[in-house]
């Protein structure tokens, strides 16, 4: 069995099922068995994804998962997934209540059961109950919405409830994808209170779609019961859903390798730079361990301070890149901080080119940077002087990048 | 502000054409001449730089653009540009069907919420560039026979609010005969404005009910 690592890297005992989403297996710690999750999207964002996604990160982790389809062909949802590179496994099993409806035939094959006639709800209720019987770890229901609208919230929920006591008999655990479209309140709130957690996703709009999020409305076995805030996130294709910072801001003295970090830990990074030095700009977009990051550096020479406030703004975290042998630059530092207005964001601090002679150790930056003993500091070191480009940043090693994302990113979630 | 014109001589003299922001029912017999309508309002309002998010439910995109270039229509300069077609019909026949730069395939008619996705998403974009945006939809009558209309109306609620709330304009084909009048009355009510089309002795009419310049009797259209 795999582990969801997280951030960490590391977990004090396995979840099963996952969401395989970053942040909800965090807070979530997975799905656990005898549970009901219903996740509710509005209908300009859709949640198919978080389907596709829990799906894939299960069948991968060895549970067997039982997909009850009626919103698509079980060839065209499968296509699907694989386009956001989630492809089936052996691990898979369909129930096909779409094919009866638009008239297409489907066999029946070891992992696909055809529901003959999908207006009949008796037909639908009991091949489903049935075939939770075959040892499966998670059901899910893409689309849950679609049940009562084809039928009606009456059945829906005594489908639910019967779902639920199924998977408490059974040892298992279900997921329900289901649309918002407006329904009556009191409906959906009946539905809702049958549930052990309630995901909502939403898109942040006005006129055009500025973004999306995802929150936990409720979640019944987290006893702390934290107040979980909402996340943004984006749908990547493929990739998934990746939770989404979306201005972290790289700043630093001149050299001390705010480019080479930008560019080691992001896939499409570019500068604006003229001999080396940058100017105006960089830009990369950082993809780890599911969440999602847009990085922008600032140029680091004082003539461009005017530019620094404008280059912080609306910025969540920030990493200061320090040279460890310039600790003449740390003043300077500091004060990046304070003219890109982002002094008291969460930071963590990149000590570049530790490996170099006259490199100052960890506890000596701290002292001169006056740093507080709750802020972390990471050392970071080129990959291979010997292969720098003197016309591209040069890459630095990638366990520093990884510990100096995974410590923001932790502090940001 | 000037109308979007159909490309009807005499329908945009008697009208001005379609109004921006409003949602327009086209409905008509089968051959009432609603995609011949359609086919040239799209040649006409994408000449006049607006863009267009056309949702096909009755025939693949490959065939969409055979029948515009059959008609003399060349849309091919247009296609990603100002032209999105959101298929949602090549999945049903062709399960790995895959999307293009134009052309988004969807699930099939019974996933509205992937259509909705979908459409706000193409939305989205054209609106950021700052163009003036018309959605189609040929037609919904595939959508009304397939789900439950309850859930149709639903759907067409909710994104009749979208484009509303972003300025776009909106056209539903409807083929009259193929739903009881409940149906019919109840799409005439999420709509502003209905444009009626016939066929009769040889020649088309329509009439268009619901705008500032309504024409009540059925003219021939030209």
């Amino acid at each position: 069995m795999i582990e969801y690592k997280g951030l960490d890297g590391i977990t004090d005992k396995d979840f099963d099922p996952y969401f395989g989403i970053a942040k909800l297996d965090e807070q979530l710690k997975g799905i656990p068995s005898k549970k009901v999750v219903l996740i509710s999207a509005s209908p300009s964002v859709g949640n198919e994804v978080f389907g596709y996604q829990i799906i894939h990160k299960n069948i991968t982790s060895g549970v067997k998962v039982l997909v009850f389809l009626n919103r698509t062909s079980p060839q065209s949802y499968l296509t699907e997934m694989k386009e956001y590179d989630f492809p089936a496994n052996e691990n898979l099993f369909i129930i096909d209540a779409y094919s009866g409806i638009t008239g297409i035939k489907s066999d029946e094959t070891d992992h696909i059961r055809v529901i003959g006639n999908p207006y009949d709800k008796e037909e639908v209720r009991t091949k489903v109950l049935k075939e939770l019987g075959n040892g499966y770890g998670l059901l899910v229901i893409d689309s849950f919405s679609l049940l009562a609208d084809f039928f009606d919230f009456s059945f829906a929920t005594s489908f639910m409830n019967d779902i639920k006591k199924e998977v408490v008999s059974k040892d298992s655990a279900a997921v329900l994808l289901f649309t918002d479209w407006g329904y009556e309140k009191q409906n959906v709130d009946k539905l809702l209170s049958n549930v052990n957690s309630t995901i909502e996703v939403k898109g942040i709009e006005k006129r055009v779609i500025f973004g999306q999020y995802f929150a936990v409305l409720k979640c019944d076995w987290i006893e702390e019961n934290p107040a979980f805030s909402s996340v943004l996130f984006k749908a990547m294709k493929p990739g998934g859903i990746k939770v989404y910072f979306p201005k972290i801001l790289v700043t630093g003295p001149t050299d001390a390798g705010k480019s080479s970090f930008i560019h080691s830990a992001s896939k499409n990074a570019v500068s604006v730079d003229k001999l080396g030095g940058t100017i105006a700009l960089d830009h990369g977009t950082v993809d780890f361990q599911g969440y999602r990051a847009d990085l922008f550096g600032t140029p680091g020479q004082e003539r461009f301070d005017p530019l620094l406030k404008m280059l912080g703004g609306e910025a969540i975290g920030v990493f200061l890149v320090v040279d460890s042998t310039k600790p003449e630059q740390f003043p300077r530092a500091v004060e990046m901080l304070r003219k890109t207005e982002t002094y008291g964001l969460p930071v963590v601090v990149i000590a570049n080119k530790s490996d170099l002679d006259g490199a100052l150790k960890k506890e000596e930056i701290r002292e001169k940077l006056h740093l507080d003993s709750a802020i972390i500091l990471i050392q970071t070191v080129a990959e291979d002087l010997s292969k720098v480009d003197p016309n591209e940043p040069t890459k630095l090693k990638e366990a520093g990048i990884n510990e100096a994302l995974s410590a923001l990113f932790k502090q940001l979630t | 502000m000037e109308g979007i014109k159909t490309g009807f001589k005499n329908f945009d003299e008697l009208t001005n054409g379609l109004d921006y922001r409003k949602v327009y029912a086209l409905f008509g017999d089968k051959e009432s001449g609603k995609e011949q309508f359609i086919y040239k309002l799209v040649q006409s309002a994408l000449s006049a730089k607006n863009a267009i998010v056309y949702v096909l439910t009755s025939k693949s995109y490959s065939e969409l653009i055979t029948e515009f270039n059959s008609r003399g229509i060349n849309i091919n300069p247009y296609l990603g540009a100002d032209f999105r077609i959101l298929d949602d019909f090549s999945r049903t026949n062709s399960p790995s069907a895959t999307d293009n730069s134009y052309a988004k395939i969807l699930n099939g008619p019974l996933d509205l919420t992937g259509l909705s996705v979908s459409l706000s998403s193409a939305n989205s974009d054209f609106v950021k560039d700052a163009k003036p945006v018309i959605n189609i939809f040929d037609n919904l009558s595939n959508l009304l026979i397939y789900n439950n209309p309850v859930t149709v109306y639903r759907f067409l609620q909710f994104v009749v609010g979208k484009a509303k709330l972003a300025g776009i304009t909106t056209i539903f084909s409807i083929d009259v005969a193929m739903h009881p009048p409940e149906v019919i009355e109840t799409i005439k009510n999420i709509s502003d404005a209905v444009i009626d089309l016939k066929l009769q002795e040889g020649k088309r009419y329509f009439k268009l009910s619901g705008t500032s310049k309504e024409v009540l009797q059925f003219k021939e259209i030209e």
